[in-house]
C-alpha cells in the first residue's frame, strides 16, 4: 500500500502513457457521457467522471479483429497464412470494480478451460489494469448485488481509492509493485487503509438512496434458473418483449459471444475477421441448409440469462456472470434489462404478473 | 466421452493438398487429401465421431464429421455442397489447397460398449460421421454382438458410399439393410421410411446400442420406434451438427442447453439429448 498524492496522477499517467496505449473514461464534452476510450493524451482521463457508456472489454476483444489473413493462389497453388502480431501494449486507467469482474469471467472463460484463446492471451498478456474505487454508486448500479463492487479485491496491478488529498495506491501484482518502486511513493499506514474501509462502506451506503433504479436478487433468479422452475410464461413474456437489437450483449461486460467471418480484400488477401455477436440474434444458431435449432425467440432469450444467472455458468466463472453495471438496463428498449429479469423470476413465487 | 486427443490444431489451420475427389451423390463429393507438412501429416490423429474445420481460403470455414477412421482409411472428408463456402469447396479441383483445424469433439464411446449389439441407423448423409465408427467396429469385430446397418435414403441416387456398402453386405457378420422412400423402376430393393427396418431387422434390445444420424424427421421417428422397444435412452447415441465459428469452446454459437456440442459433443446420448431442451 502507498500513497499517491492527487498532484502526482499527472506523473503516473504521463508514466504508463511512454509505455502502454492509455486508456479509461473521458468525458465528452459535447454530450457529456463518459466514454471507456484510448485517450489521446493522459489529462484527457477523468477518474472522479461517472460510470462509462461503454465497457472496456472492447481493449481485450475488439468489436472487430483479424485474426489471420490468408493469400492462396489457385493458378500456382501458392499458400501463405499469416497470422501478424497487431496486438499492442495497453494500459486500462480507471476501471471500476464491475468492468474488471467482466474481464475476470473473460480471463477465466478465454483462458482457463479446455482450449486457450490465443488472440484474447496476446492481448492480456500486455496489458496494465489500474483499477478505480467507486466512491458513490449511480443511479443504474447493482454491483453490491452481484458480489463485484465497488472496491476490487482482485485482479488488478494497481487500484487507487480516492481518500480526498490523495489516493491510496494497492498493488496486486508485481507489475503494480514495480511501478510504485519506480514513481518513489510513500508507504501507507494502517490510518490509511482505515480510511479505503471507511470510503468503501461509506459507498455500500449511498447505495439504497442512489443506485435507486436496480436492485437485483440475484441468489434468488439463480436457484429458481437452475431448478428449472422458471414458468414458460415468464419466458415467454421475457421473449415478447426483446426487440432481438443486440444491444444488451453490447453493452455487457461479461458477454463473449462471437461471429468469425473470411472475408476477401481488393488487394488479394482474405481476411479472418473475428465481430461480436449475441445469442439473441434470430439467424444465430441457423445452419447451412436453412435449419435453426433454436427458433423461438424465448429459447434464445432464455439462453442469455442462463449465461448470466445459472449455477452451471457460476460453477464456470466462480461468480454469477452478471457484474452488476446495470448498463443493459440502460439500453434495453423492451425493458428486460437484468434486474427487471431478475424481479419477473422473483415475482413467480408470489403470483404478481410480471 | 473418451480422453482428449492431445495434438489439436487450434486457431491457424494447417495446409493441406487434395489428392483426389470422387462424386458420391448429387452435390456431395468425398475429397481425399494430404498434409503438406510431412511431420503432421504422420502424426495427425483423430477418433472415430471428430470432427475439423475446414477452410476454404477465399471463402471461409465450416465444421465437418470425419467419415474417415483413422486405422483403416486414407484421409478424406465428404461434403455436401449447400451454402456459400461448401459451394465454393466444390469449385476446387486435385492439387488445390484447404485448410484444416481439429480434431474437435468427443468422439464416440466405444470403450464403453464393448461386449455389445451395435445397431447402426442412418438416413442420408447422416451415413457419413456413422461411417467411422462402422469401419472401426468391423476392425474389432470380435468385441462387439450383432452389428446391423439400416440406412435409407430418398432414392437410390441419394445412397452415399454405395461400394462401401456392396463391401459391408459381403462382411460375415454384419447385416446391411438398405431402403428407398418409394418403389423406384430398377429398385429391387426394401422401400419405406428406414424405421421400418426396425421391424424388418428383428433388432435386439437387451445389451444393445443404436447409432442414430440424419434429419431430425427421420431421427424422431427412429427414436420413436427404438424406444417403442424398450431400447434405454442412454443407450441411443447421435451425432450433432451445430453452427461452428471456433470449435474451442468460445464463440458459443454451437451451445445446446447448457452445452457446446463442439467440446462436449458432438456425440451424444438420447438420454442428454432430451434434457438440453432444444431441438435436434
Amino acid at each position: 500500500m502507498y500513497i499517491l498524492p492527487k498532484s502526482d496522477l499527472p506523473m503516473l499517467l504521463r508514466t504508463l502513457a511512454d509505455r502502454y496505449e492509455l486508456f479509461g473514461p473521458i468525458v465528452d464534452p459535447v454530450s457529456g457521457e463518459t466514454l471507456f476510450d484510448r485517450a489521446a493524451s493522459p489529462e484527457d482521463l477523468r477518474l472522479d467522471a461517472p460510470i462509462p457508456v461503454n465497457t472496456p472489454k472492447f481493449t481485450v476483444f475488439p468489436h472487430l479483429e483479424r485474426i489471420l489473413s490468408f493469400r492462396y493462389d489457385r493458378d500456382s497453388k501458392d499458400l501463405d497464412i499469416v497470422r501478424d502480431d497487431l496486438v499492442r501494449p495497453k494500459a486500462l486507467v480507471g476501471v471500476r470494480s464491475c468492468d474488471l469482474n467482466g474481464l475476470l469471467c473473460f480471463d477465466r472463460f478465454f483462458l482457463g478451460q479446455e482450449y486457450v484463446d490465443e488472440v484474447y492471451r496476446d492481448h492480456r498478456r500486455k496489458m496494465l489494469i489500474v483499477t478505480n474505487t467507486c466512491v458513490r454508486p449511480f443511479v443504474q448500479c447493482f454491483c453490491v448485488c452481484t458480489d463485484s463492487g465497488p472496491y476490487a479485491a482482485e485482479g488488478y496491478d494497481v487500484n487507487l481509492t480516492d481518500l480526498g488529498s490523495a489516493y491510496l495506491f494497492e498493488t496486486g501484482s508485481e507489475k503494480g509493485a514495480a511501478l510504485a518502486v519506480e514513481l518513489g511513493l510513500a508507504a501507507a499506514g494502517p490510518a490509511d487503509a482505515a480510511a479505503r474501509d471507511a470510503a468503501v462502506n461509506h459507498s455500500i451506503g449511498l447505495f439504497d438512496g442512489q443506485a435507486v433504479e436496480n436492485k437485483a436478487w440475484i441468489s434468488r433468479a439463480v436457484n429458481r434458473l437452475t431448478t428449472g422452475f422458471v414458468k414458460p410464461e415468464t419466458w415467454e413474456y421475457i421473449g415478447r418483449q426483446c426487440f432481438e437489437c443486440g444491444a444488451c450483449s453490447f453493452v455487457c461486460p461479461s458477454c463473449s459471444c462471437f461471429n468469425i467471418e473470411d472475408v476477401a480484400t481488393q488487394a488479394g488477401p482474405t481476411d479472418r475477421l473475428r465481430t461480436w455477436d449475441s445469442c439473441s440474434f434470430e439467424g444465430y444458431a441457423r445452419m447451412a441448409g436453412e435449419h435453426n435449432p433454436r427458433r423461438p425467440v424465448e429459447d434464445r432469450r432464455n439462453k442469455r440469462f442462463f449465461c448470466k444467472l445459472s449455477y452451471s455458468q457460476s460453477k464456470k466463472y466462480l461468480r454469477p456472470g452478471c457484474v452488476g453495471c446495470g448498463r443493459c438496463a440502460r439500453v434495453c428498449p423492451g425493458d428486460i434489462g437484468l434486474p427487471n429479469v431478475v424481479t419477473a423470476i422473483r415475482r413467480e413465487t408470489t403470483g404478481s404478473k410480471p | 466421452m473418451n480422453d482428449r486427443n492431445p495434438a489439436v490444431i487450434t486457431t491457424v489451420p494447417a495446409a493441406a493438398v487434395i489428392e483426389e475427389i470422387r462424386d458420391e451423390i448429387e452435390d456431395v463429393r468425398t475429397y481425399y487429401f494430404r498434409f503438406e507438412d510431412p511431420e503432421l501429416e504422420r502424426t495427425f490423429a483423430v477418433r472415430s465421431g471428430q470432427f475439423v474445420m475446414c477452410t476454404v481460403f477465399g471463402s471461409g470455414e465450416f465444421a465437418v464429421s470425419l467419415p474417415w477412421s483413422p486405422e483403416a482409411d486414407r484421409r478424406h472428408l465428404s461434403v455436401r455442397s449447400v451454402g456459400k463456402v461448401t459451394g465454393a469447396l466444390a469449385g476446387l479441383v486435385v492439387g488445390d489447397k484447404i485448410g484444416i483445424r481439429g480434431p474437435f469433439g468427443n468422439g464416440f464411446p466405444f470403450e464403453d460398449i464393448k461386449g455389445k449389439s451395435i445397431i447402426y441407423v442412418a438416413g442420408g448423409i447422416g451415413l457419413i460421421p456413422l461411417r467411422s465408427s462402422i469401419v472401426h467396429v468391423l476392425r474389432h469385430r470380435a468385441e462387439f454382438g450383432r452389428l446391423i446397418l439400416l440406412y435409407g435414403a430418398r432414392a437410390p441416387k441419394d445412397l452415399m458410399y454405395r461400394e462401401t456398402i456392396e463391401g459391408w453386405r459381403g462382411t460375415a457378420g454384419f447385416e446391411t439393410y438398405v431402403t428407398i422412400d418409394r418403389p423406384e423402376p430398377g429398385w429391387t430393393g426394401e422401400t419405406g421410411f428406414v424405421h421400418t427396418l426396425i421391424e424388418k431387422a428383428k433388432v435386439p434390445v437387451e445389451n444393445t446400442v443404436a447409432f442414430v444420424c440424419g434429419p431430425p424427421i427421420m431421427f424422431n421417428a427412429v427414436i420413436q420406434e427404438l424406444s417403442g422397444r424398450g431400447l434405454r435412452d442412454d443407450c441411443i447415441i447421435s451425432t450433432l451438427e451445430r453452427h461452428m465459428k471456433c470449435g474451442l469452446g468460445k464463440c458459443q454459437h454451437c451451445a445446446i442447453g447448457r452445452t457446446l456440442v463442439c467440446t462436449d459433443g458432438p456425440v451424444y446420448t438420447y438420454k442428454q439429448i432430451k434434457t438440453l431442451g432444444e431441438q435436434i
